[in-house]
């Protein structure tokens, strides 16, 4: 049964004849086995069959009607199951079938003839049931007759049905010739035909045996096909032609008599009209209502679980409570307060909904209208962004659009860096305005800023930048001072160290590098005077005009020696007392030194020249220890200092002329000192170290000040001459002063000067001072103290000097005021001495 | 005396880092950020940051610790823990599958205002005003951007029904001042009370959004600003005697939107239209004649007479000599008297600039091109008081497509038809944006768009011939001016002046020469002496003395010599002065000589480009 429904879906629309021919066999291969049972087997098989071969519309007629006969005394036959008699009787009956089918086969089915003879071997069965002879059939017939009661009411109705069937399955062989899918015919292994079949794909829609006129046009409208009398394609690639469709007339008359399930929609596949079964549009109608379109009963009986029915079970024998029968007032007293709400409006029933965000209102936020209050100090409000300039409009004057090389440079910086974040282009008119590509960016980028950048209040400062400049008095006011050189003098060879100026401004003294003194008249630059104090290898450190009017003293160094010297350019009332000066101390010499100076006598000793020396106009000779590289007088003319740095505590000695005396006032080391000077009246020295000024007071012998200049060398120091200002210079480039009565901090640190600071001068009347600096420039300021002790010094800058030139990056190494006049001497690396003059 | 702890005062006390203050306030970090921009606090740089921080100098960010210590009992951040709580809840629902109580969940779920906030930051309407730039440029980006799974379509129809109540409220009032056209957008200034407002409008095309940024951050500043837009328009409307929200035209927003559609209503219907005289009167006019772009006193008187609409008609002008109207009294001070002084307080002017410009298109009629971007125009139009036919309003209001409208309407197409033609009537201005044109109405000037917002930036009517229809269009200027301080337009004058100093001296240099001579006029300074030689050895065979044109020259020299030493002269003076500064001051002078300097430079850059310009230009013409 299974490999016979199975063959039967394996080949739906298969001859019929081939699938009998099949199960016959096995059937007859059953028979043989089971040979006392066959009738009923058969019997059944061939009912079976029979339905098949219905189905299938395809069976002879006489077969048809032989089974139709079986099948009516089936419950007949079934009675003999078991009576070998009767089976006996069915066995010869059998028998003669298949005698009779050799002979038969000539007039018998074709398609019968494709079994071999084995199969005629063991295919009784199936002759028996392919042989269409009518007497056969009579003799089954007779057969059954036998055994059942005749009734030829049923023989009417079995030639009756015979006749309908044959109808019937002469029309599903001419649709089976129809089909396309029985390709051609082989000869099978009994030389008879067999029908080869296309190779069918065993997916799940290749089984279209529903869809026997599918139109094949796909999606083309079928509008398309309007003027052709066909309406489509069919899956062979024949035509369907358009069915027939009756006139206007027609159509209306459809709708007034509306035929049985009609829709008034055309089926576009066929054209015609679309027809729908009574449960065809019952389906469709809950489809539509979203009903269960399923085989579901919604309105099944309820089965009453818990009914007013006294079971003779009971569940619960307690008696109904009284709450199912009373009213619930918990239920009431809910009810009520939605009630009450509804009439107080608190509920709205049916209100419609609102978006929440509709519903915030919106009022006058600034109602109470606050005067505006200063915002709070550490309130920053962020920035405006920077107003558009020209080069961001679409048409900017062409000079805004950059060249190749900018565009390249823009291209090339990285976004962060660039100062502008956009090109400057230019369109020719509004409308080919592209959209601008960073907007959302930027947008984006300034939400950042808002919330992310740490804001700081930097107060910008609108003023006109010249308003920083110092307001000063012109110079034109502060004349004299001196602006240009008019004399130079030449004559030195190599470097002048030192020049000095006499008290009358007469007579200018030098010394340089070339171991000579050489004293200029000022006016006219002529060399007076020379001396060549050393040999060539040492230098003249220091060159001092003794301050004494008339003495005509004239101190330099030159390596550990000091000179005092009498140029001999004064008259003779001068020289004299020069000489009655220098002379005077040589009997002090003589004594025996107080004890506590006897060390000091051995660092120094006052000696007489040589006589070469002493021809020239050198009177005194002291020889220290180290080389004395600065000489300051005292404003008396008497003592004098000698500064040699390496001397250690020695490194500062004052020496007397009166007495050929020298003191040493330091015990210890006070550091590498580089200048001593008197004070301009008072009885103090200021030394100067590396770092500090120190102001020692000589009548109490000690510290009174020490300034700190701040520098990290300095090179020169001068004081004022009313004694309260101080001014340094310093290798570090800068000039200081200080106010003494202010601070021991400098009150102005001036830095203006390229190189280091060689020297600083006050002017001893007019209130000038000066800097020089190897950057070969001098600096002149006007400096005026005030006796007000309130009113801070005014320094003004007045002139820069330029004129030296730097040699061996040595600019001007020493410079001097004219005692009277606002002149400057300067002297310089390039071997010369000038005066400034204004 | 007790030593003093470090850190225990001072910055290291004012100061507290982000970290320390999400945990003191107990927030997530997205939570603090929101809350952040909603309270605008930001972070702050302390002057020395080691001492806020404790002395350690990792790099952090700071608080002031009191902008913190107020958060602490910000209501807004409780509704944020309620939120927290809440979508727990929704999610663990969600989870269940117990769809009612999500929904229950969802509609009640805990909302915040910011209403507060907008008047604690701004305590003031005027502080408000101030500060709307962002909000404004902000919003009117998100009106232009599209609805994304990001930005949800409500969001950007609310922006722009924000925008477009903005756009019309400056519009009516006229306080658009200024209007620059840049590659970024086209930006808008406008006096609101008395504050300067500067915002940046996008083009109106699709905005780009790069991938890379955070929408929610955007989203977050843009509910802010929304917030604070609404109650500074309700304000500005209130003040200004309109209805807020303005009633939406729907025909008119049907047609292309934007302002017009909005009917900025009286409050007190009445009052207001006759108190506002002429002002107004030409104000409602042009928003009826405006469909926004519009078609529209054609579209309003039907919809008037329908509706009986609320818009004036100058219909009831009878008693305005009886009104009370809002124009300022002339106050005239007696004439001051030797022992009686009077002063004379400047008192608001009809007649000065500004109010000029006010007014500035009323006579006009413009019809705007379709290819023309309205919302820019449009907007500038109406703000000087001219009236707005839009070609492409015109076209659908013409070619409706009946099918696509309802079918119990029925289109009088010859009726409209009139009702154009009757509007085509005044025009007076044609705007349009096209290299030609094919067909020109007499009597109308046509224009580019360009020469409504140069009319507008100088608050005058600008020649209109450099700005006809294919014209190549006079630069653009930034009413803002340029940062350098270059002004390209004062520029031609500059070099006039140069040269005319020059010319001057020439003048002088003629006199001396005699009468009749023939005189070649040298005007290059640096020629080649081979060149000079040659002329002179030219002018020598001619006959004419050469010297003469060089005593002119060597006159010329000696000035400018002479100048240069007045110049070096007060350079050297201010060398010497500058000695005298203190560090802090020359630092800061350097500073600003840094930024001059860095002006300047451009400055000359620009210049000299320009030189080189102008020469081509004129070799051009030469060659020609």
């Amino acid at each position: 049964m299974a490999k016979r429904k199975l063959a039967g879906a394996k080949e739906p629309a298969a001859n019929p004849q081939t699938s009998v021919q099949s199960t016959g066999n096995q059937q007859g291969s059953k028979l043989e086995n089971v040979r006392g049972r066959a009738p009923r087997l058969l019997i059944e098989d061939e009912d079976e069959d029979n339905e098949d071969g219905d189905e299938d519309g395809y069976i002879g007629d006489e077969a048809e009607e032989a089974e139709e006969d079986e099948l009516e005394d089936e419950s007949d036959l079934e009675e003999y199951d078991g009576e070998d008699d009767v089976s006996e009787q069915f066995e010869g009956l059998l028998d003669g079938a298949i005698s009779d089918s050799e002979s038969e086969d000539e007039a018998g089915d074709e398609a019968s003839e494709g079994d071999g003879e084995e199969n005629d071997a063991d295919g009784e069965p199936l002759h028996f049931k392919e042989d269409d002879e009518n007497e056969e059939h009579e003799d089954a017939a007779e057969v059954i007759t036998n055994s059942v009661s005749d009734d030829d009411e049923e023989d009417e109705y079995l030639s009756k049905y015979s006749a309908a069937s044959e109808a019937e399955s002469l029309s599903s062989i001419s649709s089976n010739q129809d089909d396309s899918r029985v390709a051609y015919y082989t000869t099978g292994a009994d030389g008879r035909p067999r029908p080869i079949y296309h190779e069918i794909d065993p997916h799940y829609s290749s089984d279209d045996s529903d869809l026997e006129d599918m139109n094949t046009i796909g999606n083309v409208p079928l509008s398309a096909y309007d003027e052709y009398p066909h309406i489509g394609y069919d899956i062979n690639g024949k035509r369907i032609m358009r069915p027939a469709t009756g006139s206007a007339l027609d159509s209306l008359l459809d709708s007034i008599e509306v035929p049985e399930g009609w829709t008034g929609l055309i089926d576009k596949e066929s054209g015609a009209d679309l027809k729908l079964t009574k449960d065809e549009l019952e389906l469709v109608k809950k489809i539509q209502l979203g009903e269960n379109a399923g085989d579901v009963n919604p309105y099944e009986s309820t089965i009453e679980w818990f009914s007013s029915k006294t079971e003779i079970m009971a569940l619960s024998a307690a008696p109904e409570p009284k709450r199912r029968f009373v009213p619930s007032r918990h239920e009431a007293k809910r009810i009520m307060k939605i009630v009450k709400a509804i009439r107080e409006g608190r509920i709205v029933p049916n209100k419609p909904k609102v978006r929440p965000e509709d519903e915030q209102p919106v009022y006058d936020l600034w109602a109470d209208d606050l005067q505006e209050q200063q915002p709070h100090v550490m309130h920053i409000p962020a920035p405006k962004l920077a107003k558009p300039t020209n080069d961001e409009s679409y048409n900017p004057p062409e000079e805004y659009l950059p060249s190749e090389e900018e565009i390249n440079a823009w291209n090339e910086t990285d976004a962060m860096d660039r100062e502008r974040d956009y090109l400057p282009r230019k369109f020719s008119s509004l409308r080919t305005v592209p959209r601008y590509e960073d907007f959302v960016r930027e947008r984006f980028e300034r939400s950042l800023d808002l919330y992310l950048a740490p804001r700081v209040r930097k107060n910008k400062l609108n003023i006109d930048p010249d308003s920083l400049l110092p307001k000063l008095p012109s110079p034109q006011d502060l004349r004299p001072f001196p602006i240009k050189c008019s004399v130079t003098y030449r004559g030195h060879n190599g470097r002048v160290r030192a020049v000095s100026i006499d008290s009358s401004g007469l007579w200018l003294a030098t010394g340089g590098d070339d171991g000579t003194v050489r004293i200029w008249e000022v006016l006219t630059g002529r060399e007076i005077w020379k001396v060549t104090l050393v040999d060539d290898d040492e230098a003249v450190q220091s060159v001092e005009w003794n301050p004494v009017k008339d003495s005509g003293i004239l101190a330099a160094s030159a390596g550990e020696k000091i000179f005092l010297c009498l140029p001999p350019i004064f008259d003779d009332e001068t020289e004299v007392t020069g000489q009655e000066l220098l002379a005077a101390g040589w009997g002090y010499a003589a004594q025996p030194a107080p004890v506590e100076h006897i060390n000091k006598e051995q660092q120094c000793k006052w000696i007489k020249p040589s006589t070469k020396l002493a021809s020239q106009g050198v009177d005194v000779v002291i020889v220290c220890r180290k080389t004395v590289k600065q000489i300051a007088w005292h404003r008396r003319g008497d003592y004098f200092t000698g500064v040699s740095p390496e001397g250690a505590n020695m490194a500062v000695l004052v020496h007397q002329l009166s007495k050929h005396n020298t003191q040493s006032p330091f015990r210890k080391s006070k550091g590498i000192i580089q200048r001593a000077q008197f004070h301009p009246f008072k009885p103090m020295l200021y030394v100067a170290t590396q770092r500090y000024v120190r102001i020692y007071d000589l009548s109490t012998q000690s510290l009174t000040k020490a300034l700190q200049p701040g520098a990290r060398w300095l090179s020169s120091f001068d004081i004022h001459p009313q004694g309260d200002n101080v001014i340094t210079g310093s290798y570090d480039k800068r000039v200081t002063w200080h106010d003494l009565d202010l601070s021991t901090k400098p009150y102005r640190t001036l830095r203006y000067h390229a190189r280091a600071v060689r020297d600083v001068r006050f002017h001893t009347r007019l209130p000038l001072f000066c800097s020089a600096s190897d950057d070969g420039y001098i600096n002149v300021f006007h400096g005026t103290v005030y006796d007000d002790l309130l009113r801070n010094p005014l320094l003004v800058p007045l002139k820069v000097l330029k004129g030296h030139t730097v040699v061996q990056s040595l600019g001007v190494l020493k410079v001097v005021w004219h005692p009277k006049e606002a002149w400057l001497f300067s002297v310089g690396a390039d071997g010369t001495a000038k005066l400034w003059t204004s | 005396m007790r030593i003093k702890k470090k850190h225990q005062a001072g910055a290291a006390r004012n100061f507290i880092t982000r970290t320390q203050a999400v945990k003191k306030l107990q927030l997530s970090l997205a939570d603090f950020r929101r809350i952040c921009i909603f309270k605008g606090i930001y972070p702050r740089a302390p002057r020395s940051a080691k001492k806020a921080n404790k002395g350690s100098t990792a790099p952090t960010t700071f608080y002031y610790t009191k902008d913190i210590q107020y958060l602490l009992h910000e209501p807004v951040i409780q509704k944020f823990r309620d939120h927290k709580i809440f979508a727990r809840k929704l999610s663990r629902a969600l989870g269940r599958g117990d769809v009612s109580d999500a929904k229950r969940l969802d509609e009640n779920r805990p909302r915040y205002r910011l209403d507060m906030i907008v008047k604690e930051r701004y305590p003031t309407f005027l502080d408000a005003v101030r500060d709307l730039d962002d909000a404004l440029s902000m919003l009117f980006l998100f009106a232009a951007m599209p609805a994304s799974d990001k930005v949800s379509a409500r969001v950007t129809e609310d922006a722009e029904k924000l925008c477009n109540q903005w756009m019309a409220y400056v519009a009516r009032e006229r306080l658009l001042r200024k209007v620059f056209v840049s590659i970024k957008g086209v930006y808008y200034e406008a006096e609101v009370k008395g504050q300067e407002v500067v915002w940046l409008v996008p083009f109106k095309f699709p905005q780009y959004v790069p991938t890379d940024i955070d929408f929610r951050i955007m989203l977050t500043f843009l509910e802010f600003y929304t917030t604070l837009l609404q109650f500074v328009l309700y304000r500005l409307y209130a003040d200004a005697g309109i209805v807020y929200p303005p009633k939406i035209d729907a025909a008119k927003v049907q047609g292309v939107g934007g302002i017009s559609a909005y009917v900025m209503e009286g409050k007190r219907e009445k009052e207001s239209l006759l108190q506002t005289s002429t002002i107004k009167k030409a104000i409602t006019e042009s928003e009826m004649a405006s469909r926004a772009q519009t078609i529209s006193t054609v579209l309003n008187k039907i919809t008037d007479h329908a509706a009986g609409d609320a818009i004036a008609t100058p219909a009831d002008d009878d008693d305005e000599e009886e009104e009370v109207t809002d124009t300022l009294d002339k106050f005239i001070a007696l004439p001051s008297t030797d022992t009686v002084i009077s002063d004379i307080i400047p008192q608001p002017d009809e007649t000065s600039p500004e109010e000029i410009v006010k007014t500035l298109f009323s006579p006009f009629t413009f019809y705007v091109g379709r290819e023309v971007p309205l919302e820019i125009v449009e907007f500038a139009i109406l703000s000087l008081g001219g009236t707005v036919v839009s070609e492409s309003v015109l076209d659908g209001y013409l070619h409706v497509d009946t099918d696509a409208l309802p079918d119990a309407e029925e289109v009088d197409f010859d009726a409209r038809q009139r009702e154009v033609d009757a509007l085509l009537q005044k025009v007076t201005h044609q705007v349009c944006d096209r290299p030609a044109l094919a067909s020109r109405v007499p009597g109308r000037i046509y224009v580019q768009p360009q020469w409504i917002f140069d009319s507008l930036n100088r608050g005058r009517l600008v020649p209109v011939d450099e700005y006809a229809v294919g014209a190549t269009l006079p630069p653009h200027l930034s009413p803002w001016g340029d940062g350098a301080g270059y002004d390209p337009e004062g520029f031609d004058k500059e070099e006039e002046g140069e040269e005319s100093e020059e010319e001057v001296e020439e003048v002088e240099g003629d006199e001396e020469v005699e009468g009749d001579e023939e005189v070649i006029e040298v005007d290059e300074d640096e020629e080649d002496e081979a060149l000079q030689h040659q002329r002179e050895l030219e002018s020598e065979a001619k006959g004419i003395i050469y010297s003469s044109t060089t005593s002119k020259k060597r006159k010329r020299a000696d000035k400018k010599l002479k100048k240069s030493a007045e110049e070096k002269q007060a350079e050297e003076e201010k060398e010497l002065r500058k000695i005298m500064m203190t560090n802090k001051q020359k630092k800061l002078y350097n500073q600003m000589q840094y930024g001059i300097q860095k002006k300047d430079t451009r400055r000359e850059t620009l210049k000299t480009k320009r030189r080189k310009l102008e020469k081509n230009k004129q070799n051009k013409k030469r060659v020609l």
